[in-house]
C-alpha cells in the first residue's frame, strides 16, 4: 500500500488490517499518535486523513490506501511551528503531553474548517479527546485564540482571565 | 418533574509531602567553565512543571539567567535520591533541596570572585549572571568569567549539594492526642463552591460552575499553578460524578476494563471554572511555596454532593454520584424511607480486589 505521510510518499509493508496507528508508530517510526485506549475512546491517536481527523487506532491501513496522512510532525517544525502549535505553547495547553498531539491535529482541522472561537463549538469539536492534566481550560483558550486570528509569542505565556491573585501580606503559616 | 439548581461548598486542608522516613530529596549542582549551571535531582517531571520550577529556584538563588540552567534527571545513577513525584512534594521538598544546593554554589562563586576582584565576599552580590561590588555596580565580573577562573586559574569545581528531610512520622499519645513531632511541613487550605443542575426525572447532574480559592503559599510560576488547579477541578468533577473502577458491580469480574466504562470528564462536561489564588507564604517552603498538586482535586466532589442536596434535598453518600444513585436517593425520600447515612454502613476490605476498601451493603437507615 502507498501512503503520503506528512508530504512524503511511503510504501507500507504491514498486513492490510493492521491499524494505521501501528503502521505509523511501528513501521514508519512516527510516534506522535499515541496508543491510549486503542478502542476509539480517548482521541490520543488522532491523525488527519485527507484533512479530516480520524482515530488511527480504529482505522485499518488498507482503508486509507493512497490517502494523505498528517500527524503533528507534519504540521510544523521546531523552527517553524504551526499557529495551533504556537498557541498551545503560548497558552500552556499541554502538561504531560500524552493527549497533546491528537488535540493539536484535531484543533488544526477545526480551525482549518472555519471553526469559531465559541467555547461551546470548540468543546463539541474536541470533546472526543481526554485530557487528565489541564482541565481543558487552557486548551480551549488556545484553540479560541487561533480561531480569533491571534498571533503568538512562544517565548511568553498568556495569562488566563479566570484567575485572581490575592496576596496575604506578612501572614506566614 | 423538573430541573433544580443548587449550590454547595466544601473546604480542604492538605499537607505537603510525606513523613515516613523523612521523605528525602537530594540535589547537586555543578557549574561548567562557561558559567552554565547543571542541576542533578531525582525528581521526575510528569507534566507538573517541576523541572521548570526547580530551575527557576536555582537561577534565582544563584543569580544567573533562567536559560543558563539545565536540569538533568535523565537517569537514576547520576541523579541524587528523591522519593518521587507525588504527595504535592516536588516544589516544596525537592525545591528546598535545590535551593540549599544553589546557595552553596552562590557562596563558592562569591569566594572565587572575591579572590579575583580582591574584595571581601560579604561586599559582593550576584545577579543576572554577574558578580558585582555592592554599591559599585561598575566593578563586576561575569559568572562565566568566575567559572572560567575557577577552572583554569584556581583549579576548583564550583559545586553545591543540598537535601531536604521532613520530620519523621509522629507518634500520637493515645490518651491526650498529643503528637511528638510537628505536623507536615506546610499545610495548604482551599475552598470550592459548586453550582449544579439536577434533573429529578433522569437523575442527571450537570455542574455549571466551580469557583475555588487556594492558599498556594507563593506562585513560583503562576501559569503552572493555574494549570494544576484547573486540571484538579476537572479531575474532582470526574471523581464526583463519573469515575468508578467498579461501574456496575462490586466484583472484579465485572469491573470496567477501558475508557468506555471508566468515564473521564471531557470538554462537554467542562463547567465555568474561576480560581482565586491566595499567596500566603509558607515559612518552610522555598520562597514561601506550598504544595497544591494533590489537594486541587479534593474539594469538588464534596461541594458537588452538597450542591445536589441543596437542589433536590437528598444526600448521595457514594461517589461517583451517578444518575442511578440520584434517582435511588430521590425514590427513597419519596417513599418515606430514611435517607442513606454514613452510620451503620459496612466498610470491607477485600484482598482479591486489591483496593484499599470499598463500601458495600447499602444501608438505607433503620
Amino acid at each position: 500500500m502507498e501512503l503520503t505521510v506528512n508530504s512524503v510518499a511511503r510504501t507500507v509493508q504491514s498486513p492490510p488490517l493492521t491499524s494505521l496507528l501501528t503502521v505509523l508508530r511501528e513501521e514508519l517510526d512516527i510516534t506522535s499518535p499515541k496508543a491510549g485506549c486503542e478502542s476509539g475512546g480517548c482521541g490520543a491517536c488522532t491523525v488527519l486523513v485527507d484533512g479530516q481527523p480520524r482515530r488511527s487506532c480504529l482505522t485499518a491501513v488498507c482503508a486509507v490506501d493512497g490517502a494523505e496522512v498528517t500527524t503533528v510532525e507534519g504540521l510544523g517544525t521546531p523552527e517553524d511551528l504551526s499557529r495551533v502549535q504556537q498557541a498551545f505553547i503560548h497558552h500552556y495547553a499541554a502538561q504531560c503531553g500524552f493527549c497533546t498531539d491528537g488535540l493539536i491535529v484535531a484543533a488544526t482541522a477545526y480551525v482549518g474548517g472555519g471553526g469559531s472561537d465559541d467555547t461551546g463549538d470548540i468543546g463539541e469539536a474536541l470533546a472526543g479527546h481526554y485530557c487528565r492534566c489541564t482541565g481543558y481550560v487552557k486548551i480551549l483558550e488556545a484553540v479560541a485564540a487561533v480561531a480569533r486570528g491571534d498571533t503568538f509569542d512562544t517565548a511568553s505565556t498568556a495569562s488566563s482571565a479566570n484567575n485572581t491573585y490575592v496576596t496575604i501580606a506578612g501572614a506566614e503559616s | 418533574m423538573a430541573v433544580h439548581r443548587g449550590k454547595g461548598l466544601a473546604t480542604v486542608e492538605y499537607p505537603t509531602g510525606m513523613n515516613q522516613n523523612g521523605d528525602p530529596s537530594q540535589a547537586w549542582i555543578k557549574v561548567k567553565p562557561d558559567g552554565r549551571v547543571d542541576v542533578f535531582s531525582g525528581t521526575a517531571d510528569i507534566g507538573n512543571g517541576s523541572k521548570t520550577v526547580q530551575s527557576q529556584i536555582v537561577a534565582e538563588t544563584i543569580g544567573v539567567p533562567y536559560d543558563w540552567v539545565t536540569y538533568d534527571n535523565s537517569n537514576t545513577d547520576s541523579s541524587p535520591m528523591c522519593t518521587g513525584t507525588f504527595a504535592s512534594r516536588a516544589t516544596f521538598v525537592a525545591g528546598n533541596a535545590v535551593l540549599k544546593a544553589a546557595r552553596q554554589v552562590r557562596e563558592r562563586i562569591l569566594a572565587v570572585a572575591s579572590r579575583e576582584l580582591e574584595i571581601d565576599p560579604a561586599d559582593l552580590e550576584v545577579a543576572d549572571g554577574a558578580v558585582s561590588v555592592k554599591g559599585t555596580p561598575a566593578k563586576s565580573m561575569g559568572v562565566d568569567e568566575v567559572a572560567g577562573a575557577a577552572t583554569f586559574v584556581h583549579g576548583e569545581l564550583l559545586t553545591g549539594d543540598g537535601a531536604h528531610l521532613n520530620p519523621g512520622a509522629a507518634i500520637i499519645d493515645p490518651t491526650t492526642g498529643e503528637v511528638d513531632k510537628p505536623p507536615h511541613a506546610a499545610i495548604s487550605y482551599a475552598a470550592c463552591t459548586a453550582e449544579v443542575e439536577v434533573d429529578d426525572e433522569t437523575g442527571d447532574v450537570r455542574v455549571l460552575s466551580l469557583t475555588q480559592a487556594y492558599d498556594i503559599g507563593r506562585a513560583m510560576n503562576p501559569t503552572l499553578v493555574e494549570g494544576q488547579i484547573d486540571g484538579g477541578a476537572v479531575m474532582g468533577l470526574g471523581f464526583g460524578l463519573l469515575e468508578d473502577c467498579y461501574p456496575y458491580y462490586p466484583t472484579a469480574e465485572h469491573r470496567g476494563d477501558g475508557m468506555n466504562t471508566y468515564h473521564v470528564p471531557t470538554m462537554a462536561e467542562l463547567p465555568e471554572i474561576k480560581n482565586v489564588l491566595m499567596e500566603n507564604p509558607s515559612s518552610g517552603g522555598p520562597y514561601g511555596a506550598k504544595g497544591i498538586g494533590e489537594m486541587s482535586n479534593n474539594a469538588q466532589p464534596a461541594a458537588i454532593a452538597n450542591a445536589i442536596h441543596d437542589a433536590v434535598g437528598v444526600w448521595v453518600t457514594e461517589f461517583p454520584i451517578t444518575p442511578e444513585r440520584v434517582l435511588a436517593a430521590l425514590d427513597a425520600k419519596r417513599e418515606g424511607r430514611s435517607e442513606p447515612r454514613r452510620e451503620g454502613r459496612v466498610v470491607a476490605f477485600d484482598e482479591e480486589l486489591s483496593i484499599n476498601s470499598f463500601t458495600s451493603a447499602k444501608t438505607w437507615g433503620a
